[in-house]
């Protein structure tokens, strides 16, 4: 399905991989729109992951930068089963993101988790707030360079 | 305090009158001992239950522990609460609503800390998000370590409020409950790396083997390995404190 899927959105299909395909910022919202048009009404997650900067070593053959790694999860109920499509979309440092709510609105607190948590920006999203740390919290916890005893007050 | 001796009389009719009744004798006494009779065992329940302490709780208050028989009626709000168990974890997020709501509980009223993390924080002592014990929000009478504690721990610590309680209305000094030392209770009884009671060699495999470990977690391959150091196929027995290595007596 992903190389079927693939040229629609103007993807070389050497990029689809069995582990899902990488689809450009910009083709996000256009994915997730014919996706729910055939059919994929169920939004099921929405994953966002920090990676590090990594120098190039013996176990990196290339320089990686610091970048943001967004998966997203649909999902079509048929009679009997239950078809899932994920793509993931790569972003640099402070790079936002079509946000998803205008078709699903069940996408609203889940970008907003991702949001407080790993810090992404969700373009366009309606109410664009932390959802489980404070508001008055600093930084966002589930970054990879976020310090586990950072100071907080009065507890620590 | 109950007055059994038919014989007696008081000076005041009206305590007369109440010996004829049956079962108000009880009641004939000092009115701080009504109060201190009324107030121990009517300690209704405000439940702060967060997290898996609560489902002990809810145990505590079903049939088989049944905590309703001394008069602790579990209610939903904090105006009508006297107790406020803290049941789980509390984040940093939730410790100013803990507070309000105690805030607006009436006097007199009691905090319990049931469970280890809402005692010290425990596991989640360390991470960003939760506070180290809910007493540095709010007051704490009773501490129920465990985790979590079972119903019946609930109950005598329930008990252990009474006794404080009687020991209040009686004007006599209550010695306050401390926290339950944090190493007691998280610490499990095994050696650690490098501790001098334990097995050398596990703990020199322990550490080639971590050594031999890249960076990704993947175990390293010979021509990988820049140190050229390989893991050496060793017999291990674990149960060995003594001095001598098992080991050693395999190599000759």
């Amino acid at each position: 399905m992903n190389e079927a899927i693939a040229p629609l959105l103007g993807i070389d299909v050497a990029d689809v991989s069995d582990f899902g395909m990488t689809v450009p910022a910009d083709k996000h919202f256009a994915l997730a729109t014919l996706l729910k048009t055939s059919g994929y009404g169920l939004y099921v997650s929405v994953i966002a992951t920090h990676f590090t900067e990594q120098k190039k070593s013996r176990k990196v053959p290339e320089p990686v930068p610091e970048h943001f790694q967004v998966a997203t999860v649909l999902r079509k109920p048929v009679k009997g089963a239950a078809l899932s499509f994920s793509w993931k979309v790569k972003l640099d440092v402070g790079q936002p993101i079509d946000s998803l709510v205008s078709l699903f609105a069940g996408a609203d607190w889940q970008e907003r988790e991702q949001y407080d948590l790993v810090g992404v920006t969700f373009a366009n999203h309606p109410d664009l707030r932390r959802l489980m740390m404070p508001d008055d919290w600093e930084g966002h916890p589930l970054r990879r360079d976020y310090a586990i005893d950072t100071p907080h007050h009065p507890w620590r | 305090m109950a007055v059994s001796d038919d014989t007696r009389t008081y000076e005041n009719p009206f305590l007369d009158k109440l010996l004829s009744v049956p079962g108000l004798d009880v009641a004939v006494g000092s009115i701080e001992r009504l109060l201190d009779w009324g107030t121990s065992n009517a300690l209704w329940i405000f439940p702060m239950a967060t997290s898996c302490c609560g489902i002990e709780f809810m145990a505590a208050a079903a049939a088989r522990v049944d905590v309703d028989r001394m008069g602790t009626i579990v209610r939903g709000s904090p105006r009508q609460g006297d107790v406020m168990v803290v049941a789980g974890t509390i984040t940093v997020k939730m410790a100013p609503r803990v507070k309000k709501l105690w805030d607006q509980m009436p006097e007199p009223k009691w905090c319990l800390a049931m469970g280890s993390c809402a005692i010290s924080g425990d596991f989640y002592r360390d991470i960003y998000s939760v506070i180290p014990g809910i007493d540095t929000v709010v007051p704490v009478d009773v501490y129920v370590p465990g985790c979590p504690p079972n119903p019946q721990e609930l109950m005598r610590g329930l008990m252990r409020l009474q006794d404080k309680i009687h020991l209040q209305r009686e004007g006599k000094w209550s010695p306050p409950e401390t926290r339950p030392e944090r190493d007691k209770m998280i610490r499990p009884e095994i050696g650690r790396v490098g501790d001098e009671d334990r097995d050398p060699l596990l703990s020199s495999v322990q550490l080639d083997r971590a050594r031999s470990l890249g960076l990704d977690g993947n175990e390293m391959r010979d021509n990988d390995d820049p140190t050229g150091r390989m893991l050496a196929p060793q017999t291990l027995s674990i149960g060995q404190h003594n001095g001598e290595s098992p080991a050693a007596g395999s190599d000759a």
